[in-house]
């Protein structure tokens, strides 16, 4: 401990208080009253779920520390990052919490703001506010649909995320989402929870490695056509699983004008004579592992079994029994990997990096770089039955989370120093040019229409809102390790020459917000300041100031001189960027 | 270390000669960055440079002409003339004695001698997005893993890019029905075009250019201010990205989208169609450097009507596909570019109800030219009535090697997903050697 810094002994002396409110017979009787299981072979740490969020964000960060001073052995000096200056701290919050940047006026009422619970007032305030849901809801419709088999599952993507977006403004627990997910069926236009297995099309061995991946982090589906190269796991226990998703079925329907699908349980699978539907799942009564010397066989007829826990289900069992029986077992909090791969999901998101990386590839044969602190969010999150909003509260009130923020670390640094900058989410880019330019939720973005709405192309009305066509070009699936998610070309075009764009910057032209700011004051500093404020959610420094003063000097117009400075702003590196 | 190094760079050159900083740490163990980064660093960075050099030299480049919705190889390439299964759709002779196509390809029957016609291709996926993507990819779609398609495949592999369009550029696609660079990285993601007759999307600069290259330059000392003069390393990547758009749309190698720099008579040749005008455009696109340029033609899923539906789709392609071999022959590129025809399966060879034909992806035909391909000869032989294939079966797998043999791609390099899990160019499989000797 010799080696750690002031910083982080104030999180200790903290933390210290909350443990000593237990006495160690308490803790004992905790201990023996929640004998659950013991995930890593260890007894069960007494249950956080009544302490309040604050304190349990402090014994997070203590946590990490010894995590931290456990995996290097050398004497050099621990060294975290200040906390994060208030303008930072809040752009974040406003981006992770609810997807948009806050407003000029609310930064400086924040700025301004004395108390010394300011920033877990902002916390609640967003965890209360309903884009908290939509902006998680667009998240993990896109964790699913950017797996999606068939484009057309997309038709069911509006119905997933008004369905999400009311889990989780109602703060629905975590394990009954997924059970919704995992038993769903019912028109997937109206039925939102139908969305996974519409975007794998019904197909057993897909929705089986879609299911453990997303929601258990476990990538068994490369045991799939072999043992796993790299993991404990069996090509039979992937078949096993999948063996609980035979009987599923998506079927066509048409009625009038509506066109959509259903997931069904089909528990007396029939033949399809019609070729044109021959691939289409029809459910099958039971799942055949494939015999990979002669595919052309039926394969091993498999039975249900749960490769974490071996509880199993006989052959001929329904759908709808099949479906419930894995749905509850993975939600159980037996399952480890159920609880952490959702807090570390939501960790990397928030603090920048996983305790797992990448954070849909966890498992018992990963290697944890914080394990004390993982499992005691796990924990936790298991103890308040799976609390959503919780998780957030408590990560958000981390010094971890709360850090400035750093370039990405290089693998021989220390992890967690500081916050790490997050490129933004195709739908946080959208809002921040509506919200800088004033577009009024109506950009154009970009020319694919022609090619989405041509003929044929079916659910492509959906496809062809604003919102859709702009995450077309910026939009990437969540789930990549984010340094590996870079600019692209189209989008530096988009941003640079969109004509729709360009027109909203026009200084000359009273309709825009530009043309209203530059006449409602002839002061050059209160307009470049409120630019900034309006694009990066933070006034500009002094350099800053100075060059766009300049600028304006020697531009033919002031109205010019205005324009390019909001052009640059909206092209910089900070506007695609959460720090 | 050296050999694991090695391996790496020789995957993961891309276009700038640079590896991506993920790539360049998993190839670098940390025992390696302990002994000394500079001397790693410097091994490195030569041999890059190296391997650069010799991808550029190369200079291969492919046309993939993709038939969306499963062109009947019946009235293509593979005609029944005169069997119940074949229809009223008649053969006709070409170029090369002994073999034959169908009626509606008089001008591709000319430039027979340049087209090696494959008749056996067969997979399982009679599905239009499990068999795009499998035709796209040389693999079964998984949920988990994102294949690169061809494109994206080739483009990372060979284009080794010194010019400063896209490598791989994607005319008339239908939402992203053709698949994405995937695991490879947005950098290897096709450059859409969605009407080859007008500029491509957000390349007309706004301003006058003196005002443009103001905002640029303004926009590098904001930059550079909000580091307080120092750049990080996301504002250094967000700059090169920038320079390199910004090459792009002021290059004078832009004038390749603009087909008015065409003489009417080429541009006639070509057929007024926008397929037409896309081929024309895939020419002139690798004339200036692009790689992979894939034109795409929907409109081949003939559940009715198969016979009219694919008259008026051969007048479509027949001229516009013929004119471009023999305008490649004639300007000396035809040996470097190799052009591809093919869909995501072929269609029934009973006829339905409605006069169509369905799915089949038992036997389909793909049709291939340039690129050291032998043309003027026919792989693989279907029984009398189409059904079952008699000779010289041709795999998924065993297309994309002769691709990859064409183009002088490895097939066994192994690019990583994600997930650290080495996948191979292509898995299995061994090229159609007819078709090179």
């Amino acid at each position: 401990m010799s080696k750690l810094i002031a910083v982080v002994m104030v999180g200790s002396l903290a933390f210290a208080a909350v443990r000593s409110s237990l006495s160690a017979a308490e803790y004992n009787t905790a201990v023996k009253q929640t004998p659950l299981m013991s995930w890593t072979g260890k007894p069960k740490p007494p249950s956080l779920a009544q302490t309040d969020p604050t304190a349990v964000a402090q014994e997070v960060d203590k946590l990490l520390v010894e995590d931290l001073a456990a995996a290097d052995d050398s004497d050099k000096v621990m060294k975290f990052d200040r906390r994060a200056p208030d303008e930072v701290f809040l752009r974040r919050i406003y981006l992770d919490f609810i997807g948009r940047n806050p407003t000029p006026d609310e930064v400086t009422a924040f700025v301004l703001d004395q108390s010394s619970n300011k920033r877990g007032k902002v916390i609640d305030r967003l965890l209360d506010d309903p884009r908290f849901g939509e902006n998680w809801a667009r998240y993990w419709r896109d964790v699913i649909m950017y797996h999606r088999s068939d484009d057309r599952a997309q038709l069911a993507a509006p119905a997933l995320n008004e369905y999400l977006t009311e889990q989780f403004n109602k703060n629905a627990p975590w394990d009954g989402i997924v059970r919704s997910f995992i038993t769903a069926t019912g028109d997937v236009r109206e039925n939102g929870a139908t969305g996974l297995i519409m975007a794998q099309n019904g197909n057993a061995a897909d929705i089986t490695s879609e299911v453990s991946r997303i929601f258990m982090g476990v990538q068994i589906q490369c045991a799939n056509c072999h043992d796993h190269k790299t993991d404990r796991w069996k090509r039979e226990q992937f078949h096993q699983l999948a063996a609980f998703f035979p009987r599923i079925a998506v079927k066509p329907v048409k009625e009038d004008d509506k066109r959509s699908f259903e997931v069904i349980g089909n528990d007396r699978p029939f033949k399809i004579n019609n070729p044109k539907l021959a691939n289409r799942p029809v459910g099958s009564p039971e799942h055949f592992m494939p015999d990979l010397k002669h595919p052309e066989t039926d394969g091993t007829k498999m039975q249900p079994v749960f490769f974490l826990t071996g509880q199993r289900l006989a052959y001929g069992t329904s759908d709808a029994e099949r479906r419930d029986s894995i749905a509850k077992w993975i939600t159980s909090p037996a399952d480890e990997w159920f609880a952490k791969a959702f807090v570390n999901r939501v960790w990397a998101e928030l603090v920048g990096e996983g305790f797992y990386e990448p954070i849909d590839d966890i498992g018992p044969d990963r290697t944890c770089i914080a394990p004390k602190t993982s499992d005691c969010l796990a924990h936790e999150f298991v103890d308040s039955n799976f609390d959503v909003k919780r998780v957030y509260r408590i990560i958000a009130a981390t010094e971890a989370y709360q850090r400035d923020s750093r370039t990405r670390r290089s693998p021989n640094d220390m992890p967690f120093a500081a916050n790490c900058p997050e490129r933004l989410r195709g739908d946080e880019v959208y809002d921040a040019l509506v919200a800088a330019l004033g577009m009024n939720d109506s950009l154009p973005g970009v020319r694919l229409s022609e090619a989405m709405g041509g003929k044929g192309g079916k659910g492509a009305a959906l496809l062809r809102s604003p919102r859709n066509q702009f995450d077309q070009v910026f939009g990437f699936d969540p789930s990549t390790p984010r340094d590996e998610v870079t600019g692209s070309i189209p989008q530096a075009l988009l941003l640079m020459n969109g004509p729709q764009i360009n027109r909203a910057i026009n200084g000359n032209r009273p309709g825009t917000e530009l043309g209203q700011l530059l006449a409602s004051t002839n002061d050059n500093e209160s307009v470049a300041t409120e630019l900034y404020l309006r694009c990066l959610g933070r006034e500009p420094n002094k350099a800053e100031l100075q060059t766009c003063i300049a600028h304006v000097k020697n531009s033919q117009t002031r109205a010019a001189g205005f324009e390019d400075i909001l052009w640059a702003l909206i092209n910089s590196t900070e506007f695609l960027q959460r720090k | 270390m050296c050999v694991q190094l090695h391996h790496c760079v020789g995957v993961k050159a891309n276009r700038d000669g640079v590896l991506g900083r993920r790539d360049f740490l998993k190839g670098i163990s940390a025992s390696a960055i302990a002994g000394g980064l500079a001397g790693g660093l410097l091994h490195w960075t030569d041999l890059v440079t190296a391997q650069a050099a010799d991808l550029r030299s190369r200079g291969m480049a492919c046309i993939l002409l993709w038939m969306q919705g499963g062109p009947s190889q019946f009235e293509t390439f593979n005609p029944k003339s005169g069997t119940a299964n074949g229809g009223d759709t008649k053969a006709i002779s070409t170029a090369v004695p002994g073999i034959q196509i169908a009626e509606g390809y008089p001008e591709l029957a000319k430039q027979a001698g340049d087209v090696a016609f494959i008749r056996t291709v067969n997979s399982r996926e009679g599905a239009h997005p499990r068999a795009q993507l499998l035709m796209h990819t040389g693999y079964l779609p998984m949920a988990t893993v994102k294949y690169p398609t061809l494109g994206s495949l080739v483009a990372h592999e060979i284009a080794g890019g010194a010019g400063q369009l896209p490598s791989f550029v994607r005319i008339g696609g239908l939402r992203n029905t053709g698949g994405s660079a995937g695991f490879l990285g947005t950098e290897f993601d096709p450059f859409d075009i969605s009407n080859p007759a007008a500029p491509p999307t957000n390349t007309t600069v706004q301003t006058d250019l003196p005002r443009y290259k103001q905002r640029l330059n303004l926009l590098d000392q904001l930059e550079a201010a909000a580091g307080g003069g120092k750049m990080s390393p996301e504002s250094a990547e967000h700059k090169k990205l920038y320079e390199r758009a910004v090459k792009m749309i002021t290059s004078p190698d832009m004038k390749a989208f603009d087909l008015s720099k065409e003489s009417d008579q080429i541009r006639q040749g070509y057929g007024e169609t926008n397929f037409g005008a896309g081929c024309l455009l895939a020419r002139r696109l690798v004339e200036s450097g692009v790689t992979f340029v894939e034109v795409v033609l929907d409109g081949w899923d003939t559940h009715q009507d198969n016979f009219g539906r694919t008259t008026k789709l051969a007048e479509t392609v027949d001229k516009p596909f013929a004119t471009l071999i023999a305008d490649l022959k004639l300007r000396g590129m035809l040996d470097k570019t190799l052009v591809v025809w093919m869909g995501e399966f072929g269609r029934t060879p009973t006829i339905n109800a409605n006069a169509g034909r369905d799915h089949y992806p038992k036997a389909f035909n793909v049709a291939l030219a340039g690129g050291g391909i032998h043309g003027g000869r026919v792989v693989g032989e279907t029984d009398s009535s189409g059904v079952e294939i008699k000779d010289r079966p041709v795999a998924v797998n065993d297309l994309f090697q002769t691709f990859c043999k064409s183009l002088g791609m490895k097939a066994e390099t192994e690019n990583m997903s994600p997930i650290g899990r080495p996948i191979k160019v292509v898995d299995g499989g061994k090229p159609v050697h007819e078709l090179f000797v």
